[in-house]
């Protein structure tokens, strides 16, 4: 079983939010997308202080045997890149809560949130 | 195994030259001294004998069709006849230069005209071009014709259709056409569902590209209305010739509607795999489509009595390689279809669908198949139940190779929720009885294996020089060239056994 | 049938475990309209001696190119080629065998192609190969579509001096692309530099320049690629003929960005235009767009070295419509052909056999010269293929009297640029095929 923390939001396309405050907004992938994949190689780097809408692609993730779209369920502007995801891809799957994050966004409509999923509706939408 | 620059030493050499070297010509009298390298590039330092041995050992380390069967979906592993490999190779036609005068080459002019008339026949098609030099390439040309045909008529079509079952080349060639991909779902049945499709044709795109029997094996027999759902809205339809083996002498794509057709000379008409080519993926067309194929083409001039290249004319593609085509792979083709005559190509077929519904009927017990259906020349069936005991259907396919066989395809085709932890397997005609038999008891015995024993199939394979390659670590290291290991050396830190085995 | 094993008793035994009573059970699902009613409107199954017969009889339609050598190249050359790697080609393991996807059972043909990505890299001085798309043409074409993926612009600058086929096949695939193609031209054989700089700007992606040129004449590639990296342009180089690799400065020292290398010189046969072999080389840090297959090193669960396909998340069967290109089978046994003929070859062979082509080139348009009957067309440099005019009337005779004595004529250059000023320019290609007498033979002919 893969897993999910309680207190982040949950999108359809299995990336995670924490709400910072301050329209603060950390993403990242889930476990069950980390494990999807399998050993990631390769992530694509995000520009930093790009503008971006709710759904455009952030990045690209590649294992050895796929290549998968991280979307930003959230529009606004980028305001911090994790760089450690460029020369070890692999965070995402060790700790894909944690140290791999992908980017922190500052949201223009916070709004967008509610349009997420709680945890205990991702672990449903994502029971096998 | 050790690297060819490894067993390299300075001073050996495996070549010989003339005794007139023209060194009455001085290089520096014949060219600046900046255009001119001044150090020799270091490749390698062997003799002959050395050479010899290295790709003899190297040669041992493959498996080809020659050694048993390779039951891959899809790739049509069929035996490659010798007589085809000498004629291909004669002096006339291996030596011939693509630009000497016409009466110069009138033998290789005949070979390609011949073929054209022979696959318009077997297809049911008006006009064959020879030079695409694979499916994907014959998918682009394709694709690339059928866009100046819409071009032509003042139709602005952006959208191919394409099923969720096809072969990855396919989207990937319509993008390189510059069209959207629309994905078109596939029903219960494993065919394409006709109310997507349906619902997904338009006047704003080109049409469907269909391979049938489809990638699952099923011949889809909706492919009467399909035709219609295409043709209605003024689309076009194409076809991926991968799976021909099921059909031919039986049901022809020119007769079902088809308006443009791509055939694998490598997988249907027997020329070899070569690890990955060369191949051909000649490209047949309704007449319609003939001015837009790519220039020149074969013909007879009867006045002179010759075969001529003739220009297609303005509305051409243009070209989509160098030259004419994969000449060697034509002769092979060619030799195929002369030995078989219509007797044996319909017999061809009918043992590849016999074989692969054989091979269904005695496996379906223990890998249930994903469509509970006869087959066409492939079955699909999967590994899903040994989910259970933790085994993977890869770890099934490296078991297999303990056994001397190499694996079917895995994996693919994939789409939920049938087509999940497929194994296609495709046993060619060229694959008696017997052999399916064996490999049919190796299948059940790996089954109770993966029940009874899993860890035998999770260490697989044990007899091959390797085992499970660490695929990760390849991206990661990224030594794609022994300078690069060079550079790399102190961190891989190789030891004698690593290397020499 | 000797290719069709299963007797019919055995498919017989086949259809009753099957559970059906006959074949045509099997096939109802196929419409009956679509059946076939009756057999293939083709000849008649051909034993093998007929068929050998058959074959051999059209084959003697063709000159008998065991005799005839070749006095044209313009993209294509006639090279000796070792028996010993024609019979290393023999093998069946290495040409039966199919894509290597399960790298326990194919160490051989990755590790092949791993040798090749080396030898290339070493000759062409650039750190990553992709070894085999189909040919030069459809390689430049890739070349350019990776140049555009990588710098977003939509302009790029062609020689006029690239191999005509090569040209058109760029514009077939960059008909959906809606990019703007600048044709420069040429001036005393060589591409116009004049031009070039006039027609480069900060939209241009990439130029293309052939070297040797379709006319055999050398460029000067690091004046070229200087003025293109200026303006953030990628200098793509194509060679046609690889054996100048063997004596020429490496297009990686010259600041190449991606190079395009037609290998069929590399122990590869004429063929009558194919199949050949073309690799696509380039820098490390434009890994993740290149089109086609490739070969990296790693281990296996127990530390042995050991080769697989890699960085494969950019292909077809992957990305689908992402893809960075379609491309699935390439020419593989063209790779492994090349590359026991590189091992043959050597460090040493591979220079030798570069000076002798160059040296044996210039002696033959020396000796031409000296007839009286030709002049030369332009003062440029050239490896082992040159322009030449012929000063009688009629130079179709010129063609015939080869013809008759077993020479297949060099090009009438105007066959692919019908411009009035080369109505009489010949393009030689003299390769080590040739020995001196026949080159003084030849000259003697040519005088009369």
């Amino acid at each position: 079983m893969s897993k999910i923390i309680e207190n982040l939001f949950y999108s359809k396309n299995d990336e995670w939010l924490k709400d910072e405050g301050n329209n603060i907004v950390v993403i990242g992938i889930t476990d069950y997308a980390q494990s999807q994949l399998g050993d990631i190689v390769y992530v694509e780097e995000i520009k930093n202080e790009i503008k971006i809408n709710k759904g455009d692609v952030l990045s690209t993730v590649e294992s050895v045997k796929a290549v998968s779209d991280v979307y930003s369920p959230v529009s606004g502007e980028v305001v911090e890149v994790n760089q450690k995801l460029v020369d070890e891809p692999a965070t995402v799957n060790h700790d894909p809560y944690g140290e791999g994050w992908f980017v922190k966004i500052k949201m223009i409509n916070p709004e967008e949130i509610k349009e997420l999923m709680t945890s205990s509706e991702y672990n449903d939408f994502r029971k096998e | 195994m050790r690297l060819i620059f490894e067993k390299s030493i300075p001073g050996r050499v495996g070549f010989s030259l003339p005794t007139d070297l023209f060194d009455d010509m001085k290089i520096v009298e014949l060219l600046p001294d900046d255009y001119i390298e001044k150090d020799k590039k270091d490749l390698s330092e062997v003799s002959e004998v050395d050479v010899i041995r290295h790709f003899t050992k190297l040669s041992k380390y493959n498996y080809g069709v020659d050694d048993g069967l390779y039951p891959l979906g899809s790739c049509t592993m069929k035996y490659n006849p010798r007589i085809n490999e000498k004629l291909a190779a004669l002096n006339n036609f291996s030596r011939a230069h693509p630009l000497a005068p016409i009466e110069l080459v009138q033998g290789s002019l005949e070979i390609m005209f011949k073929l054209n008339e022979l696959l318009c026949e077997i297809t049911g098609m008006n006009q064959f071009t020879m030079a695409p030099a694979s499916g994907a390439h014959g998918e682009l040309t394709g694709i690339l014709l059928m866009r100046q045909y819409f071009i032509d008529k003042g139709e602005k079509r952006t959208k191919m259709l394409i099923p969720d079952s096809a072969h990855g080349t396919n989207p990937a060639s319509a993008a390189m056409g510059g069209f959207d991909v629309v994905e078109i779902k596939s029903n219960e049945n494993g065919t394409v569902d006709l109310e997507s499709l349906s619902k997904a044709m338009d006047e704003e795109t080109v049409g469907l590209m269909l391979t049938n029997p489809n990638t699952v094996g099923l011949y889809d027999e909706g492919i009467i209305e399909i035709e219609k759902i295409i043709h209605e809205k003024g689309g076009l339809l194409y076809y991926d010739g991968a799976n021909l083996n099921a059909s031919l002498g039986i049901v022809r794509p020119g007769d079902a509607g088809f308006d443009v057709v791509h055939l694998n000379l490598h997988k249907t008409f027997s020329t070899p795999h070569g690890g990955g080519g060369p191949g051909s993926g000649v490209i047949g067309v309704k007449s319609d489509l003939i001015p837009y194929l790519p220039t020149p083409l074969i013909d007879f001039d009867s006045d002179k009595n010759m075969y001529i290249f003739k220009d297609v004319g303005s509305k051409s593609i243009g070209m989509i390689r160098s030259f004419w085509g994969n000449f060697s792979v034509l002769v092979k083709t060619l030799c195929w279809i002369l030995s078989l005559g219509p007797e044996f190509l319909y017999e061809a077929s009918k043992n590849s669908i016999i074989n692969a519904n054989y091979i269904l009927a005695k496996l379906k017990d223990y890998y249930k198949p994903a469509y509970d259906r006869f087959c066409g020349h492939e079955c699909t069936l999967t590994g899903r139940e040994y989910k259970k005991y933790g085994i993977k259907t890869l770890q099934i396919a490296k078991r297999l190779m303990d056994y001397g066989y190499h694996p079917p395809t895995i994996y693919f085709p994939h789409f939920e929720p049938y087509a999940d932890e497929t194994i296609m397997i495709e046993p060619p005609e060229s694959e008696g009885k017997e052999i399916l038999d064996d490999f049919i008891n190796i299948m059940i015995k790996i089954s109770h294996e993966a029940k009874d024993n899993p860890d035998l199939l999770k260490t697989a394979p044990h007899i091959t020089p390797i085992s499970q390659t660490d695929d990760a670590l390849a991206v990661k290291q990224a030594i794609l060239t022994y300078d690069d290991e060079l550079q790399n050396k102190d961190k891989l830190n190789y030891t004698e056994e690593n290397i020499n085995f | 049938m000797r290719y069709i094993p299963s007797t019919k008793e055995q498919q017989e035994e086949m259809l009753k475990e099957i559970g059906v009573s006959s074949f045509e059970q099997l096939i109802n699902n196929i419409p009956n309209s679509l059946k076939l009613k009756s057999k293939l409107n083709i000849p008649s199954a051909l034993s093998e001696f007929e068929l050998e017969e058959n074959i051999l009889e059209i084959s003697q339609k063709n000159a008998n190119f065991q005799k005839f050598k070749p006095l044209i190249g313009a993209g294509t050359y006639r090279h000796f080629i070792p028996e010993a790697q024609k019979a290393l080609l023999q093998r069946q393991e290495f040409w039966t065998c199919y894509t290597p996807y399960q790298p326990e059972l194919s160490q051989g043909t990755l590790q092949t192609i791993f040798e090749f990505q080396s030898y290339i890299a070493r000759l062409t001085k650039m750190e990553v190969v992709v070894p085999s798309i189909f040919d030069g043409a459809s390689a430049a074409a890739e070349a350019i579509l990776m140049s555009l993926r990588l710098t977003h612009k939509n302009k790029i600058i062609v020689s006029k001096l690239i191999h005509p086929h090569y040209l058109k096949t760029i514009k077939t695939y960059l008909a959906p692309h809606n990019t703007i193609i600048v044709e420069i031209p040429f001036e005393n054989g060589l591409t116009s530099l004049e031009h070039f700089k006039q027609s480069i700007d900060n939209d241009t992606a990439c130029i293309l320049i052939q070297s040797p040129n379709f006319f055999g004449g050398i460029e000067n590639i690091k004046t070229f690629s200087e003025i293109a990296h200026q303006k953030d342009t990628l200098f793509i180089q194509i060679i046609t003929e690889s054996m100048s690799l063997g004596l020429l400065k490496s297009p990686g020292d010259m600041g190449a960005d991606i190079v395009v290398g037609n290998t069929q010189s590399f122990g590869l046969e004429l063929d009558f235009g194919g199949p050949h072999n073309a690799f696509l080389a380039t820098r490390k840090k434009y890994i993740r767009q290149i089109p086609g297959r490739i070969a990296g090193e790693t281990r296996d669960k127990d530390g042995k070295r050991c080769f697989v396909m890699t960085f494969r998340a950019r292909e077809q069967d992957i990305r689908r419509e992402k893809a960075t290109s379609n491309i699935c089978t390439n020419h593989n046994l063209n790779v492994v052909a090349s590359n026991i003929y590189l091992s043959l070859m050597g460090t040493e062979g591979i220079r030798q056999y570069s000076l002798l082509n160059a040296k044996i080139a210039h002696y033959f348009e020396k000796k031409l010269l000296e007839t009286g009957k030709f002049e030369k067309m332009c003062e440029y440099s050239y490896f082992n293929e040159f322009l030449i005019t012929y000063k009688g009337n009629d130079i179709n005779r010129l063609s015939k009297i080869l013809i008759d004595n077993n020479f297949v004529p060099p090009l009438l250059v105007q066959k692919f640029y019908p411009d009035t000023s080369l109505q009489n320019t010949l393009l030689f290609a003299i390769t080590e095929i040739f020995n001196r007498n026949e080159l003084d033979s030849i000259c003697n002919l040519l005088s009369q």
